[in-house]
């Protein structure tokens, strides 16, 4: 092995971070000199932070698809059910999802500010926090459906749910015909996180996958 | 209406239903400093010193200027420094004199007071 293989990473990067980053840094180890949090919460989050993916929310999906008892109480109390799996939750937080039918297709957004289903999907996208996005959902969401490709039928009602910090949504989405045989686990990948932001629907398989 | 009195009548995190142009649908990675900046939020929530709500109105009183100017997170810690500052946990000496010490351990760039 030569010198260099294990040159280990300098701790600082050695651009100077910008002003705000700084900022951040700066509230974060004075709260924790004053022993108002710990730097071993901050990288534990940080690490819970990382365990939260739209994979989540996927198998989520996948799993009400298969599995009606479930689907049942996951409508009826999402943050509960959520919870027997060991899905951990902000305090006061409620989850509500949301299930399109074919009369009703669901859209979720904040309107105030960024409000989205983390635990299960992770950090949204830049688009949701933005304000074309939060400005037209609730006046136009035909026309931003649109936007994303997705068009729907006149005689399907389009719903939308604007999310609080106490009340987050999961959309539900119905799940493509033609793959009775599909398992779970077939299924999960299918489950897009813009499907269950309610923007578009669900990927339909390929013919390749189909056949698998 | 002139501009002054829509910054009145409606707060600037305030955007259901005003008109906006198309949908931009833009991602980015976010940066370390961005978790981080989260990272905070949420512990700062867990131990019931800023919650949600809180949150909301702290960016909402950075005016729509600085909401408009600055990025997500950026609007977040400037935010959770100025409630930090009203509920008596930091002053903002101690930020700027902390902030000053962050930047100096990049030496050979300028400094924040410039």
């Amino acid at each position: 092995m030569g010198s260099h293989a294990h040159t280990p990473a300098p701790e600082v990067p050695e651009q100077k971070p910008g002003y705000y980053e700084i900022m951040e840094t700066a509230v974060r180890e004075l709260l924790v000199e004053k022993k108002v949090i710990s730097a071993g919460e901050i990288r534990q989050m940080l690490e819970v932070m990382d365990t939260r993916t739209p994979a989540l929310g996927s198998k989520i999906v996948a799993r009400a698809w298969v599995d009606p008892d479930f689907r049942q109480r996951l409508v009826a109390n999402g943050r509960k059910t959520l919870e027997e799996l060991g899905i951990d939750f902000f305090e006061n937080t409620q989850l509500i999802v949301l299930e399109n039918t074919d009369k009703v297709h669901n859209l979720i957004v904040c309107t105030l500010c960024s409000c989205y289903p983390r635990e299960i999907l992770g950090l949204p996208p830049d688009w949701y926090k933005l304000k074309p996005y939060r400005a037209r959902a609730v006046k136009e969401p035909r026309a931003v459906l649109a936007e994303f490709g997705t068009v729907i039928p006149d005689n399907v009602e389009v719903r939308v749910s604007d999310s609080t910090a106490m009340i987050r949504y999961l959309v539900l989405p119905q799940r493509p015909p033609g793959i009775e045989d599909f398992t779970e686990e077939q299924l999960a990948p299918l489950v897009t996180r813009d499907a269950m932001i309610g923007v578009v629907k669900p990927k339909v398989p390929s013919a390749k996958e189909k056949s698998q | 209406m002139n501009q002054t009195e829509d910054l009145i009548k409606q707060l600037p995190t305030e955007l259901g239903g005003l008109e906006a142009g198309p949908i931009q649908r833009v991602e980015h990675e976010y940066a370390p400093w961005e978790k981080r900046c989260h990272a905070l939020a949420n512990i700062l929530d867990i131990h019931k010193i800023v919650n949600t709500e809180e949150k909301r109105r702290g960016i909402a009183s950075l005016g729509g200027e600085l909401v408009g100017k600055l990025t997500y997170y950026e609007r977040w810690i400037v935010a959770f420094a100025n409630i930090l500052f009203q509920k008596q946990i930091l002053t903002p000496d101690e930020l700027a004199r902390k902030m000053q010490e962050v930047e100096a351990r990049y030496p050979g760039t300028a400094s924040l007071g410039s």
